[in-house]
């Protein structure tokens, strides 16, 4: 576990749950130190925490890409979708 | 209806006189058709079932919207052709009108045939996908994974249609963790390829790069659709360094781009949907890696305090087994006679004791009393022995009378005749002859008895009675008449 050293909120959502799969599979395996399966266990609490907490208040982004006048490419913000339902005509 | 009169009466320039045979009338006609020139017609074939199962011939109808005629290809044209007709396909037919005089029926007999406007598209765009299929471009081995869960996106179509809001709205909808990056480009007419390789570049360069591309387009014609066709946007799509998703149209439309993407979905919102898992099926992930946790944690748990328990109850039973042991052999130790009866022991010894003593003590008594039996015995014995004695010194003493008598008479008859042979020698002793002045002369042979045992100068020695004189011969003088002796 490479990423063990790195605190949870500076993990991507990707690596964030790529490690919980990890940590849940080691412990599955029923071969670890039991002091060992403990930090996994809480490290593996933490992460499905802010896991949780990512999915609850996830927000889009949105940006477009856009050429400067030099040609150069930016990446603008952008709204993000509108997500009332009715319909506009 | 006008024109007609069913009379028969009036207006008809013609009596039954100038009416014309049958033969007549469709000879006319057929030589008007023949006058016409070879023709080229644009028409859907329609009723078209193969050739003729018999002759090879093809016989179906050509039409457009108000019109229909009868069509035919002769078994030679049809096997020139380049594609099979089907019906709805828009076709150039070049050939001639005929009659066939045997019904009156007129017919197209078409020489050669090619597909036209969007049939010919089509074919085209067939021709193109066989020739990129053929390079290996639709190989499933070619096409990339896209990850299930995309965190970062970009799309590629026209920013201004209502395609790009369907996107956005889709992903809100379904998981808002996924970072959109739009990338405007116009998805048809004139120069709409050129810009989407253009935004299919410029999205694959984005830092840091985006999981995937969606390159998506509206429903629309299948001219609308043929930007999507375009065998340099298709190379694009192949090579793009980051994998694309295609959502082009609806259902029923593929087009090339399609074929050669990474993935194909059938719709812009199905392509979206394909990036990323919905948040639902997020949350139940958690909560199954949750109860994963929990599960593996509490076995882990569990198992270890098996262990424990199990390492204790062994400990019990290993302790419970050494102290039964220990018990064993204390009472095994406890049961020998030395612990149970110590007593017993020193009486065993004391009554050893005394049996040797009792042994001693009548072995002692039997032998004093055998050795007082002996000597009673020997007492008399020994008086007895003594008792001849007495007559065997009476004869020691008698022996020894006699022995000295007899001694004495031996030795008085030996002492006599001792006595006469020691005066016989006094008397015949030479020393009394030297005595009275004789000598003896002895010489080198010894006593010298003859002058002839001498000769001059022979050392003689001569025995005198009280000593010797050393002499030498001076010479040697024989008496006449004696003897000469040998010497």
């Amino acid at each position: 576990m490479a990423d063990s050293h790195k605190k949870v909120e500076e993990l991507t959502y990707k690596e964030a749950s790529t490690e919980l799969e990890l940590i849940i599979r080691n412990l599955e395996s029923g071969d670890m130190e039991l002091e060992d399966s403990l930090a996994s266990y809480t490290r593996g609490v933490e992460l499905l925490r802010s896991l949780r907490a990512r999915l609850a208040d996830a927000e889009q982004k949105v940006s477009v890409l856009l050429a400067d006048v030099d040609g150069t490419d930016t990446l603008v913000p952008a709204e993000a979708a509108d997500t009332s339902d009715t319909l506009s005509f | 209806m006008p024109g007609w009169n069913l009379t028969g009466t009036a207006s008809s320039g013609h009596t039954d006189g100038d009416a014309l045979s049958v033969s007549q009338a469709v000879e006319m006609a057929a030589g008007a058709l023949d006058a016409l020139p070879q023709l080229t017609v644009l028409g859907e074939v329609t009723g078209f079932r193969g050739p003729n199962a018999r002759s090879g011939h093809c016989y179906f109808q050509i039409k457009d919207d108000s019109c229909a005629v009868d069509c035919i290809i002769w078994r030679g044209s049809y096997a020139k052709r380049t594609f099979d007709l089907r019906d709805g396909m828009q076709v150039n037919l070049t050939g001639n009108f005929n009659l066939y005089k045997a019904t009156g029926r007129m017919s197209f007999v078409a020489r050669s045939f090619s597909l036209a406007g969007e049939g010919l598209l089509r074919q085209q765009v067939a021709a193109l996908a066989e020739k990129l299929r053929r390079e290996g471009l639709m190989d499933d081995a070619r096409k990339r994974r896209i990850p299930v869960f995309c965190t970062r996106v970009a799309v590629v179509t026209s920013l201004s249609g209502a395609v790009i809001d369907d996107v956005k709205r889709t992903l809100r909808r379904r998981n808002p963790l996924v970072e959109l990056i739009c990338v405007g480009s116009k998805v048809q007419g004139e120069g709409a390829p050129a810009e989407l390789i253009e935004g299919l570049a410029r999205a694959a360069a984005i830092e840091p790069a985006p999981d995937c591309i969606l390159l998506v387009r509206g429903g629309g014609s299948f001219e609308d659709l043929m930007t999507f066709n375009d065998e340099g946007l298709a190379r694009a799509v192949a090579a793009c360094p980051v994998p694309v998703v295609t959502g082009i149209g609806h259902e029923p439309d593929t087009s090339i781009c399609d074929m050669v993407s990474d993935r194909r979905c059938s719709t812009p919102t199905a392509a979206a949907e394909s990036v990323a898992p919905a948040m639902s099926d997020l949350i139940d992930v958690l909560d199954a890696r949750e109860r994963r946790l929990g599960v593996s944690m509490s076995a882990l748990v569990r198992g270890v305090a098996g262990d424990v328990d199990g390492q204790r109850s062994r400990l019990e039973r290993a302790m419970a087994a050494r102290l039964e042991r220990l018990v064993l052999a204390l009472d095994a130790a406890a049961r020998r006679p030395c612990l149970a009866s110590p007593t017993g022991m020193l009486e065993r010894r004391e009554a050893d004791l005394m049996q040797t003593a009792d042994r001693l003590a009548s072995a002692i008594t039997r032998s004093q009393e055998r050795f007082a039996v002996g000597l009673a015995g020997a007492a008399p014995r020994l008086v007895a022995t003594t008792s001849e004695l007495t007559a065997h010194r009476h004869a020691l003493d008698l022996a020894a009378s006699r022995l000295a008598h007899e001694g004495r008479a031996v030795t008085a008859a030996r002492a006599a005749d001792l006595a006469a042979a020691a005066a016989s020698l006094d008397a015949l002793s030479p020393l009394k002859v030297l005595a009275r002045g004789y000598s003896i002369t002895y010489g080198p042979a010894g006593v010298v008895t003859h002058a002839g045992d001498v000769a001059p100068g022979d050392e003689v020695r001569i025995g005198l009675v009280d000593g010797d004189v050393f002499a030498q011969v001076g010479s040697v003088e024989r008496h006449v008449g004696a003897d000469a002796p040998t010497r």
